[in-house]
Parts: C-alpha cells; sequence; structure tokens
C-alpha cells in the first residue's frame, strides 16, 4: 500500500533534505531535493517559491545555478515539526 | 453511598475539562507552529470535550441551579454538554477517518458502521450511543497505528481511549447499577489518565529532545 505524504510531511522533507545534505556548505541544488523530495519538478518548483518567500530556505546563486540552505526559521520549524508529528503521532494521527 | 458516587462523577467531569483542554492548548500550539490541519481538528475535539465536560460537571454539582434565570435552561445544558461531548468525540474519529480516506483504508469504517442503530428514543441516549461509536472508531485506528509504529505513547492513547469506550459502552447497558457506575467512572478516570500521558512528555521535554530526525 503507498504512504501518504501530507504537505507538512513534504515540507520537512525538503527542509530536512536541505539541512542534511549541505555537506559543503555550498547549500543543495534543484536536483537533490528533487531526489530526496520525492516529488515532481513542478511541484518542487512552486514548494520552493513558497519555502524562500516564507524564510524557510534561503536561495543562493552560484555560477547560474540555484542553491538552496536552510534558514534558522526553518530549523525552528523542523525542531517543532518532529515535536508535534509525535504528539499527533501519539494519538495515532499524521501531521 | 449515591452521594459518593455523585461526588465521584462530578470530580471526574473536571478532571476531564481539565486533560481535554491541556491536550487542546498542546494541539493549538501545533498548529500554530505547523498549521497542520490534523492538530487542528485534534485542538477542536477536545475544545468541545472539554466544554463538555464542563457544562455537565456544572449540571452535576448544581451550581447552574443558583443562576437566577437560568434554573429552566438547566436540562437543556446539560444535553448541549452532552452534544459537545458528542462533538468532540466525533471530531477525534473523523481525524482518523480523513487520514483513513487519505490512504484509501475504509475497510474499517464501512465494517463498524453502525453498531448502534438508533433504536432508543431518548436523546440522551442517542448521543451516548454517537459517543461511544466514536471513542470505539478512536480506539481501532489508533490500536492500529501502535501495531504500524510501535509508539508507547499510541500504545497509552489506545488504552485510554479504550477505557473510556469501556466505560461509556457500561453506562449504556446498566445505567442504573451503583456498583457499575462506579466501575464506569473508575474505567473514565484510568482512560482520561493515560490520554493526559503524552501531554506531560509533551511538556517536559527538554530543549536537546527535539532534535528528532525528520
Amino acid at each position: 500500500m503507498p504512504q501518504y505524504r501530507t504537505q507538512g510531511r513534504i515540507i520537512a522533507d525538503i527542509l530536512a533534505t536541505a539541512r542534511d545534505m549541505n555537506t559543503d556548505g555550498q547549500g543543495v541544488g534543484i536536483t537533490t531535493l528533487l531526489r530526496r523530495g520525492n516529488v515532481s519538478y513542478t511541484r518542487m518548483s512552486k514548494l520552493i517559491v513558497d519555502l524562500v518567500g516564507a524564510g524557510l530556505l534561503l536561495q543562493e546563486i552560484l555560477e547560474k545555478n540555484s542553491r538552496y540552505r536552510i534558514s534558522d526559521k526553518g530549523v525552528r520549524f523542523l525542531e517543532a515539526y518532529s515535536q508535534f508529528d509525535e504528539f499527533a503521532q501519539s494519538f495515532g494521527l499524521k501531521l | 453511598m449515591a452521594a459518593d458516587i455523585a461526588f465521584f462523577e462530578n470530580a471526574l467531569q473536571f478532571i476531564g475539562a481539565f486533560v481535554a483542554f491541556s491536550i487542546a492548548v498542546v494541539a493549538y500550539k501545533g498548529v500554530r507552529e505547523t498549521s497542520s490541519s490534523s492538530m487542528l481538528r485534534l485542538a477542536a475535539a477536545f475544545v468541545f470535550l472539554g466544554t463538555g465536560f464542563v457544562l455537565q460537571g456544572l449540571y452535576g454539582t448544581g451550581s447552574l441551579n443558583s443562576i437566577p434565570g437560568l434554573e429552566f435552561s438547566v436540562a437543556t445544558l446539560l444535553l448541549v454538554g452532552m452534544l459537545l461531548q458528542t462533538a468532540g468525540y466525533f471530531f477525534l474519529a473523523f481525524s482518523h477517518v480523513v487520514d483513513v480516506l487519505l490512504s484509501r483504508r475504509v475497510g474499517t469504517l464501512l465494517v463498524l458502521f453502525p453498531i448502534f442503530a438508533l433504536s432508543q428514543t431518548s436523546i440522551e441516549t442517542v448521543l451516548r450511543s454517537l459517543s461511544f461509536y466514536f471513542i470505539l472508531y478512536g480506539v481501532i485506528e489508533t490500536a492500529l497505528a501502535y501495531s504500524k509504529n510501535k509508539n508507547p505513547n499510541t500504545l497509552m492513547i489506545a488504552l485510554g481511549l479504550g477505557l473510556l469506550a469501556a466505560g461509556w459502552w457500561v453506562s449504556l447497558v446498566a445505567p442504573d447499577v451503583a456498583l457499575l457506575t462506579l466501575l464506569q467512572l473508575l474505567m473514565k478516570e484510568v482512560g482520561l489518565v493515560a490520554l493526559f500521558v503524552p501531554v506531560l512528555r509533551f511538556s517536559f521535554r527538554r530543549p536537546g529532545d527535539l532534535h528528532a530526525p525528520v
């Protein structure tokens, strides 16, 4: 049975990818986000615009390519998400 | 004996209100932090439940009778209290229903509905039956969730809801037997305490514990 992911879970996965895969400190590209986020290019593009607009992701242009890093606000969101995800799980729910 | 049971029942209503509002506060914080619709439904469920508990507790203590001009509507308020509780249990079940529909797993929903054909004429009995049905559905879904995530908190909630459901069932089948009344009150009491455990864990969590992998 396919595992349904909520919008919140997809956002959390994208932010976690931006946090965990930024090993060289220069951010991650959209290809990495797509591979780990497991959503279509169209949807990912829209999500990235929303996340950058909300201040959860930071966008930088390096050699004509967009790179993304998680912001402090994004880190706080991830912390809150994991906290409330566990609370929702206690009631057998998905966040 | 009857007076003791009535006192215990009223105390239980206010403890229930405290537990329900505590869960609602945490769930509302979750809505603000994550904009989650699941948290919104959980918050709504426990606000309804808490308000229902308060109204029934006030009815039980007779406080409402002492308010001038309110004497004639006390029975209505009791009914509103029960209605709010049923709405709370509905939202609790509804959260699972949304989850079930989204994951296209409608089997348990269809199999369970309706255990209680609405054969009783009394509105109160209908509300009790509906509440029992909603809690029972919540128990089954929470137990199924535990079978997947093996989270001890989920088991605690399933047990708590299970005890609440058992308490409701006893109150439905034997509403006037004193010993069984005491038993169902004890079940509900322990059930409510079990529901409170995740709130306590959430409240006493240290900041360092928040870095769980997402």
